[in-house]
């Protein structure tokens, strides 16, 4: 009895992994270009540059926290990097000076919540129109076109098949889920969402911790960036204004709670799998693009309150 | 392990004035008194968290100090608050070894290890849980309060002080703590428990000290009492009574 309830976070995967069966079942039945290995990478394609980002907030959320500045932190990576290859400046040292610039921005954030205890929902909703404005400040609102030079590669080279960004993106995700199961740091990940002042009370620290957690998901979301700007060959200032909602929907989704300490990166991606399959079939299915967005809200609603009433406990 | 008349003040408050007590590895004491009288002050000064205005503190017959939980925790004094300090969310081994995680290579977790000894310690304990993969939130009251008090022993407490153990359980799951308290008595720890809860106590304590407006009112063997005499004590009815005796 009490094991079947302990597996709840087991059960959350289950019924999202059989949703994805049904959906790519339903598309590849509606659809003949569907279930094509071209369609696949297409889909994969598509949620790997947000993909980067929704596992640093997962991490950020595990922990009870969370973070609305991370498109915001994206778009100015990109502007760094953009105007540093317009610089002629080398590879190399474009890709460390966007990340370096995303982690400063993330340490920004820690700042304001771990040492000035403001709330994250507040301090990153600052932060976010704060970075945006940078980011079209830096131009006066203009692109830089960058085109095609040594960067593109990341963003439009394949290997082994497959576009470089989504190895990119497994490899983060295979990277997280070792980190936040093997490690002590990733179990003290969780235990922080649980419960932070007891972790206080054993000598955890907990401040420490959560400081990190803004700081890797800022610089994930600067790879992100960089990627966007490699893919697009220009960096828009407003690259990506918007989807923070859908990243912390995907999130959502696959099971992380608002209160943190539970759910994982394997949601995070089934989550991000079913929005990208959705988003995916309602366009070959050529179906009203306004549609899209109904969709996912719907699935989002009714997955969570499905979680909801099967934990019998929920938001009082 | 001996304090020796300590006071603390807060402020115009004199929350504890002059108190002097001994405590005895494979001895429980049971420390009453009504809201306010300074038990939970006295608790806070020997886990280290408030500093004391005055007195002294030994630990087997060595002059120690006690003013940062950490001096508290090195020489084995562990407290199990009232709300437990749990994380309900996680697995009770996790629980157990919270912040003192068996590692391997510095950086991993050794589950295996950690799962391991939590079974032991629970066996030794006497301590029965469905699984110890479970998640905390998923027990009972008095299952939840074994967690902590596992917790606390695995922290190396070989002083444990528990508050208010047995606040927030029914009958049943008040024995099972009661049964475990008896238990770390006869691994020789030396026990505080801090309680309202005027049944059973003394059954399961070995002396009893009642304070009273922050001083110490009563110091007495529990065989030689009863539970008409703590309530006479704790309100104030009765005159106060250190029996000197209680320290053998």
């Amino acid at each position: 009895m009490i094991s079947a309830f302990k597996k709840q976070d087991n059960w959350t995967l289950i019924g999202l992994f059989i949703t994805l069966l049904l959906m790519i079942a339903l598309f590849s039945w509606q659809s003949e270009f569907f279930f094509t290995t071209r369609n696949f990478i297409n889909i994969g394609q598509a949620i790997s540059i947000r993909g980067l980002i929704a596992i640093g907030l997962t991490v950020v959320m595990i922990t009870g926290g969370l973070d609305l500045s991370m498109a915001a932190v994206a778009a100015v990576a990109g502007m760094v990097t953009a105007s540093l290859i317009s610089l002629d400046v080398n590879s190399v040292v474009v890709g460390v000076a966007g990340i370096l610039a995303a982690g400063v921005l993330g340490s920004f954030n820690a700042l304001l919540i771990v040492k000035f205890r403001i709330n994250p929902i507040i301090a990153t909703l600052g932060t976010l129109l704060f970075y945006r404005g940078l980011a079209f400040v830096s131009t006066g609102g203009d692109n830089i076109v960058v085109g095609v030079n040594a960067w593109s590669n990341l963003g439009r080279g394949s290997w082994l098949g497959a576009p470089i960004t989504v190895w990119l993106f497994l490899a983060v995700v295979v990277l997280g889920m070792f980190f936040m199961r093997f490690t002590v740091a990733g179990s003290h990940l969780y235990a922080v969402g649980g419960n932070s002042e007891a972790c206080r009370n054993v000598g955890i620290r907990v401040d420490r911790l959560r400081g990190w957690t803004y700081v890797v998901q800022a610089c994930l979301a600067g790879l992100a960036g960089l990627m966007l700007t490699s893919q697009s060959g220009t960096a828009l200032p407003s690259a990506l204004n918007g989807a923070e909602l859908d990243i912390i929907a995907a999130v959502l989704l696959g099971g992380i709670a608002l209160s943190g300490g539970r759910g994982g990166l394997l949601g995070t991606l089934l989550g991000l799998l079913i929005i990208g399959v959705v988003q995916n079939g309602l366009i070959l299915l050529q179906v009203q693009i306004y549609w899209q967005s109904v969709v996912r809200g719907a699935i989002l609603i009714i997955a969570v309150t499905l979680d909801s009433l099967r934990r019998g406990g929920g938001y009082r | 392990m001996a304090m020796s008349n300590v006071s603390k003040a807060f402020g115009q408050v004199h929350a504890l004035v002059d108190v002097s007590l001994n405590l005895y590895a494979g001895e429980v004491l049971g420390l009453l008194g009504d809201n306010g009288a300074g038990k939970s002050t006295l608790i806070k000064i020997l886990s280290g968290n408030h500093r004391p205005d005055q007195g002294s503190f030994e630990y087997q017959g060595k002059p120690v100090t006690i003013s940062h939980p950490a001096e508290a925790q090195a020489l084995g004094i562990a407290t199990v608050y009232q709300d437990l300090a749990l994380v309900e969310t996680r697995p009770v081994s996790h629980n157990i070894y919270l912040g003192r995680e068996p590692r391997r290579f510095g950086l991993f977790l050794d589950r295996r290890k950690m799962e391991r000894d939590a079974t032991v310690m629970l066996d030794d304990l006497n301590i029965r849980l469905p699984s110890q993969k479970v998640d905390v939130e998923l027990l009972s009251g008095g299952q939840r309060q074994a967690v902590a008090l596992s917790r606390a022993i695995a922290m190396g407490g070989n002083i444990l002080l528990l508050d208010e153990p047995t606040a927030a359980l029914g009958v049943e799951q008040t024995q099972q703590v009661h049964q475990l308290i008896t238990g770390m008595r006869k691994q020789g720890k030396a026990v505080v428990v801090i309680t309202h809860d005027l049944s059973d106590i003394l059954d399961i304590t070995d002396r009893i000290a009642v304070l009273r407006q922050g001083k110490l009112w009563a110091y007495a063997p529990s065989k030689t009492i009863t539970t008409n005499h703590i309530i006479g004590w704790i309100t104030g009815v009765m005159p106060p009574s250190i029996h000197n005796g209680a320290d053998q």
